[in-house]
């Protein structure tokens, strides 16, 4: 039974419940259930064994008063029996035989003591009295049958059932029986049941030879049912017992009726119905099931209740949890100080800190740390959504990338603090014009502003007045700081519908701002997004031209005016493309600068050039452009020096050229590399001197061995005063500097003759050469000094040598460092 | 007639000098003794003559009892009933040898009866239920009782065939009584064995 119970409360347990509320209804429940199923059982086998005992011992009761009240009638009838017996009148009728008198004072007894049948036997056998003759026989038998002392029996006859009691006619010895028979039949058996406190059933039963059945009442008894109170053996019960009988169970108790001989001819059978016991317990079985189900129900609602009230806060926090999973703040409401108080406090709390975390991160992911502006992804979010809008509602959409000058600059010179302050600032700056835009930073100093909804001429405007924001200097960590910045603009939906194209082709447009000067903003135009491709065409040309050694160097003589002969020529880089054929190096050489392909053409230039100057005749140098790029690059010098000793090139010969642009970012390490170079016996000379910013701190600050004048001046000296001023006094403070000049772009006398007069150095152009291919150069050189330019006025050579070599010093001392 | 036989049986005894003794043993069913069982030999050669026996034909009211209880009687014997008690006694008899009542009657007072027929008497006092008493009358000489070992000792029963008979209120028999067959040949001891 426990075993059982234990079993059901684990299937209880094992069941999947969805909420903690049904889970701990059931279970309260069914452990009610259980607990009033044990009541309910309990109660039930307390209530039938109570009936049962009740009844048993209402039956040993009864049992004990029928025999009492059979004992009595037995010796009331005996007394009776006697008193005729001893009546000497009788007495001498019996001896003489009278029947009359005989027969006549046994129907006087009968009346008077009540009895049915009353007989003399006797002693010859004779019965006397009136009865169904079976009856007689019986009768006459029973005084010799009964055992000496007794004076009753209880006998069959036939189907009915007799008690007979017997007593002897003495004379003074027994001259015969006065025997009374009573029949135990319906009437005698209601006389006994009202003498019983419970309504029970009296039976006689009677033995047929085969088995016990009933000879009075309508009790029927299954065969067999009453063998355990008077076995087939004589064994013999007088406890009570439950029996079946046709009218379901029944608690009975038999009482053997002693027969003439050892064994009962038939019994009395106490019956009662076992559910006439327990009807009088109706009430309270009823009783105890309707309590159990009104308990029953008033624990399922009270538990759902409890149930709730715990389950409440939790369903609460789960809900909560399923939002937080779902990305949305969830707060539940703090209920009670106990556990799940607590676990409320604690998860709120948790919530509080996920969703602090989650906005911090997603602005992380979306922001840039230093300016707190959107980055790029945000940026192309917006540009994404601000476009889709665009299309919707036909309105256009503006995308300025603004990229400052110079940054480089300020974070080498002041450090990246001030550089990170700089873009700070920048960003504060920019966010302040674009107020009716989105400022982003995307990368380094690159910034981005989307126009939604844009007016009129307004990316114009606000491009025009961020640029005129940083005309004035900023003022950066205690730095005052000029800083210039360019914009590139592009509009959709006509310069591009999408937002990769829109920002490609305002970074096209910023480029081109960038190539135009700085400082400026451009807007995109179809032929930009040409020339960009044609640009990175060219970048993968190059490198294959590199590889496949598809450059050339040609070289221009420098003719020197003084000595009046060839000092020197300048390697030029020459591309002879495959299929394009001879590309401009006005069109390669920035791709290859911006590119850093520059670094490597620059010393395959410088290699080829050592090497075939190498055979040239000693007094000609060799001049050789380096790209600011190249010139900044660290392994410049070591590149340099190997060109040189692997051609076996006399330093002295050989002349680098830089532009001002080498100072662009800084002089202090450009003039340390300069000077080095100087050291090897190298010369420098200062190129396009005159376009830039041809600063003359430069010519201070380091002495260069040649300044070279650019055509741009060159050109026009003939014809126009100005220009000739300013070649003469660049001549003049070459001279004062003690440098020489070059002048380029030389392509008539009267620009010869100008130069001569004013005292130029030395002369490139077409007027003297072109630039020659290397057969041209050894062929000219073979010509030298048989041929000279008839046009050129004779000019020792010797002077150009002539002069001392310059103290390495006297420059700088001249530079005042 | 019996009379008859009884005198002739006398005559017999006395002419013959070939007699014997007959002792009987009466054992109940259980072996037990019989006391006071009435034994009999019916003797063809018993002298013929008035029959008597050596004690009274006195039966005694003393004690609420009957002395003896059993009296063996000659037929024709006058039995008296002497009340030797300071009660009142109703002295009768059902039995068909003899029915008489002796209406009450007291002290010292004495009633006698004529036993004129031979049978087993059986007497009762209809005062007192619990006295009971017999007369056997005999029409034979030979007749005794036994005594508390259930012997009996009857001589002079003349030789020859006889008939032995036990009479006794505790023989399960029709008239209380066994008979069987005896040849007395000088003395003879019999062992009867009642049912």
């Amino acid at each position: 039974m426990i075993a059982r119970l234990a079993r059901a409360f684990e299937t209880l347990h094992r069941l999947r419940f969805g909420h903690i509320r049904t889970r701990l209804a059931v279970l309260y429940t069914g452990l009610f259930a259980i607990a009033m199923l044990a009541v309910g059982i309990v109660g039930q086998v307390m209530i039938e064994r109570h009936a049962q005992s009740s009844v048993r011992a209402e039956l040993v009761t009864s049992g004990s008063v029928f025999d009492r009240i059979r004992a009595l009638r037995a010796s009331s009838l005996a007394d009776s029996a006697d008193v005729l017996a001893r009546d000497f009148g009788f007495r001498a009728a019996v001896a003489s035989g009278d029947q009359a008198t005989i027969l006549s004072a046994l129907a006087n007894l009968r009346q008077r003591v009540g009895v049915p049948y009353a007989f003399v036997v006797t002693q010859d056998g004779d019965v006397i009295g009136g009865a169904s003759e079976t009856l007689r026989r019986t009768v006459g038998t029973i005084p010799y049958k009964l055992a000496a002392g007794r004076h009753d029996a209880t006998v069959t006859s036939g189907r009915a059932v007799y008690r007979v009691v017997v007593s002897p006619i003495l004379a003074p010895t027994e001259i015969g029986w006065v025997v009374f028979a009573v029949p135990l039949d319906e009437g005698e058996m209601q006389a006994l049941e009202k003498l019983s406190a419970i309504p029970l059933t009296a039976t006689i039963l009677r033995h047929d030879g085969t088995g016990w059945v009933p000879a009075t009442g309508g009790l029927r008894l299954p065969a067999g049912a009453v063998d355990r109170f008077m076995g087939a053996d004589g064994s013999h019960q007088d406890r009570p017992a439950l029996i079946r009988t046709s009218e379901g169970s029944a608690i009975a108790l038999a009482r053997p009726l002693a027969s003439t001989s050892d064994r009962p001819e038939a019994m009395l059978l106490l019956t009662y119905p076992l559910a006439k016991a327990l009807a009088p317990y109706r009430s309270l079985q009823i009783g105890i099931v309707l309590s159990g189900l009104i308990g029953l129900i008033l624990v399922l609602w009270g538990s759902d209740r409890l149930a709730g009230s715990i389950a409440r806060p939790i369903v609460a926090l789960d809900d909560a949890a399923r939002a937080l999973e779902e990305g949305s703040r969830a707060e539940v409401t703090v209920i009670g100080h106990d556990e799940i108080g607590r676990l409320a406090v604690s998860f709120n709390r948790m919530s509080a800190g996920i969703v602090e975390r989650e906005n911090r991160i997603a602005h992380l992911a979306f922001h840039d740390t230093l300016t707190g502006l959107p980055n790029r992804v945000l940026f192309r979010q917006q540009l994404d959504a601000a476009l889709g809008r665009a299309v919707r509602l036909g309105e256009q959409v503006a995308v300025l990338c603004l990229d400052l000058d110079g940054f480089k600059i300020v974070n080498d010179s002041f450090g990246h603090p001030t550089g990170d302050a700089l873009l700070r600032v920048v960003g504060e700056i920019v966010s302040a014009r674009a107020t009716d835009g989105i400022v982003a930073r995307l990368s380094g100093d690159e910034f981005a502003i989307v126009l939604p909804r844009f007016e009129g001429d307004r990316p114009r405007a606000l491009a025009q007045s961020i640029i005129d924001a940083f005309r004035e200097p900023v003022m950066v960590s205690g730095h005052s700081i000029l800083t210039g910045c360019s914009i590139g603009i592009a509009v959709a939906p006509g310069d591009g519908d999408d937002p990769s194209g829109l920002l490609k082709n305002a970074d096209l447009a910023l480029y081109r701002a960038k190539q135009d000067g700085r400082g400026v903003f451009r807007f995109f135009e179809p032929g930009l997004d040409a020339a960009a491709r044609r640009r990175r065409q060219i970048e993968l040309d190059l490198r294959e031209a590199l590889h496949k050694g598809q450059f050339r160097l040609d070289y221009q003589p420098i003719f020197d005016l003084k000595a009046d002969r060839i000092c020197g020529f300048e390697a030029l880089m020459r591309w002879d493309h495959p299929t394009r054929g001879l590309v401009s190096p006005v069109e390669f050489i920035p791709v290859a600068e911006e590119s850093g392909l520059i670094v490597a053409m620059g010393e395959w230039a410088l290699h080829e050039a050592c090497r075939e100057a190498q055979r040239w005749p000693e007094d000609m140098r060799i001049a050789v452009n380096v790209s600011a790029i190249q010139f900044r690059n660290s392994g410049f010098a070591n590149i340099v020096v190997q060109a040189l000793s692997r051609s076996g090139l006399d330093p002295r010969r050989l002349e680098i050229e830089i532009t001002e642009s080498v100072f662009l970012e800084g002089s202090g390490p450009t003039l340390d590399l300069l000077h080095r170079l100087r050291a090897l016996g190298i010369r420098i000379a200062l190129d396009d001197f005159g376009t830039g910013y041809s600063s003359l701190s430069y010519l201070r600050s380091f002495p260069f061995d040649k300044i070279k004048i650019d055509r741009s001046f060159v050109a026009p000296i003939a014809g126009d005063a100005s220009a000739a001023a300013i070649v003469r006094a660049i001549v003049d403070l070459a001279g004062a500097f003690h440098m020489e000049t070059t002048a380029e772009g030389v392509e008539d006398p009267e620009q010869l003759a100008a130069l001569r007069s004013q005292g130029c150095s030395s002369i490139q152009g077409y007027l003297f050469s072109r630039p020659l291919t290397v057969e041209g150069v050894r062929k000219l050189l073979q010509d030298q000094g048989m041929k000279r330019t008839p046009e050129l006025d004779p000019v020792p050579i010797e002077r150009v040598f002539a002069e001392p070599p310059k103290p390495l010093s006297a420059p700088l001392q001249a530079a005042g460092r | 007639m019996l009379r008859t036989i009884a005198l002739l049986g006398g005559f017999l005894l006395a002419g013959t000098a070939a007699a014997g003794t007959v002792t009987v043993q009466v054992r109940g069913a259980n072996g037990a003794p019989i006391a006071d069982a009435v034994v009999m030999v019916v003797s063809p050669h018993a002298p013929a003559g008035p029959i008597h026996f050596p004690w009274p034909n006195v039966v005694k009211q003393q004690n609420i009892s009957f002395q003896p209880h059993v009296l063996i009687a000659p037929v024709g014997a006058d039995v008296t009933f002497p009340n030797m008690d300071n009660v009142r006694h109703h002295v009768y008899s059902f039995s068909k040898p003899k029915k008489f009542e002796l209406k009450l009657y007291g002290h010292e007072d004495k009633r006698t009866v004529t036993f004129d027929k031979p049978g087993v008497v059986a007497i009762g006092c209809n005062i007192h239920d619990q006295m009971s008493g017999f007369i056997v009358v005999v029409d034979t000489p030979y007749a005794a009782k036994t005594d508390a070992s259930g012997r009996a000792v009857i001589s002079n029963v003349p030789d020859g065939a006889a008939t032995l008979k036990v009479w006794s209120p505790a023989i399960r028999a029709p008239d209380n009584q066994t008979a069987q067959s005896l040849n007395v040949a000088g003395s003879v001891s019999q062992v009867v064995t009642t049912p």
